[in-house]
């Protein structure tokens, strides 16, 4: 280390999702990087569900993996069951999901990082941030060591300020085992960032030996798992494989040898114990004053709100392959410790179960994300960025990315380089972070299908063709990769034209294809195309008519999205732009127009205003 | 920009007006002046001509002036079609839908001048100024509209949408959260749903009355014996000769139909074949096709000879005339030798009225005004108004519904049922202001429990 002589190009304050992504982005694009984590040990923890993916969630892993990210790698080889959701409701939301081996995932990246060129690792919880003006240069830490960067990215997911509840009982800290960072929301504050506060639980983890799997229903993986990663435009060289380095890892071919997750539901009897002791629980009983999500309902709001229903699933998931530790989804809970004893012990299977870490609520603290840009730096501070939780979003997946967009931006700045912003109808990511910082959130935010207007322009076997043109222009990917892509995209480009032109008998294969006949016998020039290839080929001729309609609306978007706000515009100096929405837009100091017209109050006459406004200026 | 679309609108102010015109811009205009004046070769740029407008189903609207502009030259910049039609509203409403049937888009506010703006044609200040007044403009368009929505149109879409948001919640709820434990999915509770949105949103369609007389104007229909005078009658008030007129009973085999302006009120007059024994079978198909036409018809105009005694009618007739819904009127009156009038007509309005000399014209023309207002003026409340925008809307949601229910009978992927309720959605969301996707969301998690 010979860090205070010798300043970072980027200094990464957290390691978990979002700071992984962002560090190993920023370092593979050759900018120095540091990333500081209290804890070493706990690098890429999966502090809540052993799973990565999921309906909207799998699509931003390929996304992640479209441009250079490692989450996806990460858990194909950590991945102990792989499941295809949604596999009957149309391809645009077949949804990859994996249970992972927690310590596997969480061990496999340090070692990534551990060898990622460009990047120092090392452990030191950062006290306060350090400022000159009004941009960001440093970070001091718990050990009186400073470090000094050009620029900042912040993702502490929970730890400001993080407190964890159960019943009555309160501990500091944004992980059960973990320190909170205290200090550092006050350097926020110092800086004019504002900070408001967020709820999320935990459900309790259980000993499988003292559960009786004979009275729960197994749930077994795909026997033809679809994985996170796009191996067929990857050579081995290209996958920033620790396994490349010459190391040995505890990783298994992904796919193999896969565990069953289990089904069980609450009773009657659960229902009562929860209904008895509802003034007990500190969500109910006025301990926390953060606002929990709607998704992801703690098992008190369950039967609150569901009254009358007291039948609800719940999923026992493992936590590895060399723990008999299980993660019960679905029992999320701030009750007391003996409630929950007792909770658990009317649940068939769980009659017995030993209760190795009981439920909790975490409070922390949030950076409401209407004060970042689209690329994700803050509009007070200059060269500080944010990412993951401290945005207000919830998830592995949804932190990774904003990770890796954060890291790019980081190096891109220090190159003095134009942002890196995805736009709503590039994918998952770009809708994620659009909303974050145009509308703001007021629960963890978790990506939905349904969040995305494009929703069938999204479909996860399209990621690595929806972000080539990123992944070039910024040299996410190894040139040998982008040359597999851009062949790939012909590839289907051309299968397409020869399905419309060509015919058996009076019609074109597309047409036979559209008339979703299951018995249709492709001919050898498409049914020899790689799977991946000839996937995508058959979803662009069958949604044909819907993926134009949406590329129409596109388009349409577009023509305001490409409309920049200069920087430090005053709405107010707009003749004929109502004051109430000049202010706001003032606030929000949206990127675009397109941006501009989503804020809430902004009608179509503003939006012409503006543009009359920006088309000379 | 926006080089894709045509966009049209109404240029002059709403209400009634000497010469309404209507303008359209985009890369459609040429071709648009070919079709609807049916010219053999292009129009060429900045001629006015004079045409027939005729629509898309061959029906001939209105005699208009027009003007194709090329870009550049023209107001946006882009091929511009000008049309001057008639200053009735009726007529302008009823061109503007014919436009848009025919692709065209309904012009935002301001459009016109932003595209002038971006193709170079306004300058920034001359654009500032008509964005002020289209602000203003805007402003009070949108409260004239909150003021409609406040009343029986807004509350009853607002129960459209509630059904809507709350449909597409359980779909959207089933493709989001496949893993959770929601009530099976129920095909056929969903097919019910969306039936039962379809049928009220047809029926919030028609009985918008307003856009049906647009599209049909009220319907007229003229009755009575042969030789009676009918075809006179719907020669005096059209203004020409229409019809043949002879003094052979049973001239009119079929039904003739025209479209006259009266007053405010667009007006289908339908000319019958007289009402008689029939003497031949072309005469009985067409006393039937009356009998036929009388069922769906508004109004009744019964023509009769006042020097003859009124002659008895069908009852399939008779029984569909009453006070309110028909004129008798008492033609002939020029041989002054009239009868009394039949009792049973007494509460009727009535109108002594000569076809062959055209007096008692204005005093029908009154009673026919004085009759629509009354037939058909109801609450204010109660009045369903609709405008073109909102029919566009209306019917834009009926299509998105439509398909949404042939795909999920057709077992198609879920994400394209959501993908037409989500067109349902923004169709409403254009009349009722943009449906965020936290309002779907609220719903969503009001009415499923969604917990892992
Ligand atoms: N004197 C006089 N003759 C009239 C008047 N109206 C119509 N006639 C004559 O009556 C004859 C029949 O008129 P039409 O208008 O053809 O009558 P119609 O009711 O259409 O008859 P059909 O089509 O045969 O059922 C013609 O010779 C007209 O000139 C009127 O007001 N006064
Ligand atoms: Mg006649």
């Amino acid at each position: 280390m010979n860090s205070r002589r010798d300043p970072y190009d980027v200094i990464v304050c957290g390691a978990g999702h979002a700071g992984c992504e962002a560090a190993l982005a920023s370092a593979r694009m050759g900018a120095r990087t540091l990333i500081l984590s209290g804890n070493i040990d706990t690098i890429a923890a999966m502090s809540c569900n052993p799973a990565i993916g999921g309906v909207a969630k799998g699509h931003i892993v390929r996304e992640i993996d479209a441009l250079g990210g490692e989450m996806a790698v990460n858990a194909d080889v950590s991945a102990i069951q792989f499941r295809m959701l949604n596999a009957s409701k149309g391809a645009a939301v077949h949804s990859p999901r994996a249970q992972c081996d927690k310590k596997v995932y969480a061990l496999r990246m340090k070692h990534v990082l551990e060898h990622q060129e460009n990047l120092d690792v090392f452990q030191a919880t950062v006290t306060s941030l350090i400022f000159k003006g009004d941009s960001i240069v440093g970070c001091r830490t718990n050990l009186d060591v400073d470090f000094f960067g050009t620029t900042v990215i912040i993702t502490t997911g929970t730890f400001l300020r993080g407190l964890m509840h159960i019943g009555k009982n309160k501990n500091e800290g944004g992980r059960m085992g973990d320190h909170s960072a205290k200090t550092l929301s006050s350097s926020f504050l110092e800086a004019g960032i504002e900070l408001e506060r967020l709820k999320t639980g935990t459900p309790p983890r259980l000993l499988g030996r003292s559960i009786d799997f004979s009275k729960l229903e197994s749930q077994a993986g795909d026997l033809d798992p679809t994985l996170f990663a796009f191996y067929d435009t990857r050579d081995d060289s290209d996958m920033f494989h620790v396994e490349h380095h010459g190391e040995t890892f505890a990783g298994w071919a992904p796919g193999t040898d896969q565990v069953s997750c289990w089904i069980t539901y609450t009773t009657q009897e659960t229902a009562d114990i929860v209904n008895r002791d509802l003034h007990l629980s500190a969500m109910y009983g006025g301990e926390i004053e953060g606002s929990g999500p709607r998704y992801c309902p703690s098992i008190e709001d369950k039967f609150v709100r569901f009254e009358g229903r007291s039948r609800h699933m719940l999923f026992i998931e493992p936590e590895g392959r060399n723990t008999n530790e299980y993660y019960i989804n679905g029992l999320s809970t701030s009750l007391p410790f003996d409630t929950q004893l007792e909770m658990i012990a009317t649940i068939p299977g769980l009659e017995n179960a030993h209760l190795l870490r009981p439920a909790y609520a975490v409070e922390y603290d949030f950076a409401p994300p209407t004060q970042i840009f689209p690329h994700l730096e803050s509009k007070k501070v200059e060269n500080l960025f944010f990412a993951g939780q401290i945005n207000g979003t919830s998830g592995y997946e949804e932190a990774a990315c904003q990770g890796l967009v954060a890291g790019v931006n980081a190096a891109l700045k220090v190159r003095g380089d134009d942002p890196f912003v995805l736009k709503r109808y590039d994918g998952y990511t770009g809708v994620l972070i659009d909303d974050l910082v145009t509308k703001g959130t007021s629960e963890p935010y978790r990506m939905f299908t349904s969040r995305a207007e494009y929703r069938l322009l999204f479909n996860h076997g399209s990621s690595e063709l929806r972000m080539l043109e990123y992944a070039k222009a910024y040299g996410l990917l190894p040139d040998s990769r982008i040359a597999k892509i851009e062949e790939k995209k012909q590839g289907i480009e051309k299968a397409v034209k020869w399905m419309e032109t060509n015919r058996r008998g009076e019609q074109t294969w597309a047409t036979l294809v559209r008339r979703n006949d299951d018995d249709l016998e492709l001919p050898d020039e498409i049914s020899r195309l790689p799977g991946p290839v000839l996937s995508e080929v058959l979803y662009r001729i069958r949604y044909d008519g819907y993926l134009k309609r949406e590329m129409r609306q596109v388009e349409k978007l577009n023509s305001v999205e490409t409309i920049r706000v200069p920087s430090g515009f005053d709405f107010l100096s707009v003749r004929g732009l109502k004051k109430e929405c000049a202010l706001k837009l003032n606030q929000l100091k949206p990127a675009n127009l397109g941006q501009a017209s989503r804020v809430s109050g902004v009608n179509p006459a503003d939006i012409s205003i503006l543009m009359v406004a920006f088309g000379k200026i | 920009m926006h080089r894709l679309d045509t966009i049209v609108a109404v240029a002059t102010p709403k209400g009634e007006s000497a010469i309404a015109m209507l303008r359209a811009s985009g890369p459609d205009c040429a071709n648009l002046a070919q079709s609807i004046f049916n010219r053999k070769r292009p129009a060429p740029p900045r001629y006015s001509y004079h045409g027939t407008y005729v629509s898309i189903d061959g029906e001939a609207l209105d005699d208009v002036v027009y003007c194709f502009y090329q870009e550049p030259k023209s107001f946006t910049g882009e091929d511009t079609l000008e049309i001057m039609c008639h200053g009735n509203p009726l007529i302008a409403s009823k061109v503007l839908e014919d436009l848009l049937a025919r692709g065209c888009l309904q012009a935002e506010p301001g459009e016109f001048s932003r595209r002038a703006f971006l193709n170079g044609r306004m300058d920034l200040t001359q654009a500032e100024a008509v964005m002020e007044l289209i602000q203003a403009r805007s402003d009070k368009a949108i409260k004239a509209a909150n003021n409609q929505l406040r009343g029986a149109f807004g509350r009853q879409l607002g129960m459209l949408k509630d059904k809507l948001l709350n449909s597409v919640a359980a779909i959207e709820a089933y493709i989001d959260f496949p893993e959770e434990d929601l009530p099976a999915e129920q095909k056929q509770a969903h097919v019910d749903g969306i039936q039962k949105l379809v049928t009220y949103c047809s029926r919030l369609i028609d009985s918008s009355r307003y856009a049906a007389f647009l599209r049909d104007g009220v319907k007229t229909l003229i009755l009575g014996e042969p030789n009676a005078g009918k075809s006179s009658l719907l020669n005096q008030l059209l203004g020409f000769e229409r019809a043949i007129v002879s003094e052979e009973p049973g001239t009119t085999r079929d039904f003739l139909r025209e479209r006259v302006i009266i007053g405010e009120h667009s007006i289908q007059l339908l000319d019958t074949a007289g009402l008689r024994e029939a003497q031949s079978g072309i005469e009985r198909e067409g006393i039937r096709r009356t009998i036929e036409l009388a069922e769906e018809a508004d109004i009744f105009l019964l023509v009769e000879d006042s020097t003859l005694p009124s002659p008895e009618l069908p009852d399939a007739i008779a029984d569909r005339l009453s006070a309110d819904n028909c004129i008798v009127i008492r033609n002939k009156i020029d041989l002054g030798n009239a009868v009394a009038a039949n009792d049973s007509f007494g509460s009727f309005r009535q109108v002594d009225f000569s076809a062959l000399k055209g007096e008692g014209l204005d005093a029908l023309r009154d009673a026919l005004v004085s009759l629509i207002d009354s037939h058909f003026s109801t609450d204010e409340d109660d009045l369903i108004l609709v405008n073109a925008r909102h029919n566009t809307a209306l019917n834009e949601l009926k299509d998105c519904l439509g398909s949404a229910l042939a795909k999920f009978e057709a077992d198609d992927a879920a994400e394209l049922v959501a993908s037409d309720m989500r067109g349902a959605l923004d169709a409403i969301g254009t009349i009722l202001g943009r449906i965020d996707n936290e309002a779907m969301l609220d719903v969503l998690f009001s009415s499923f429990c969604i917990g892992k």
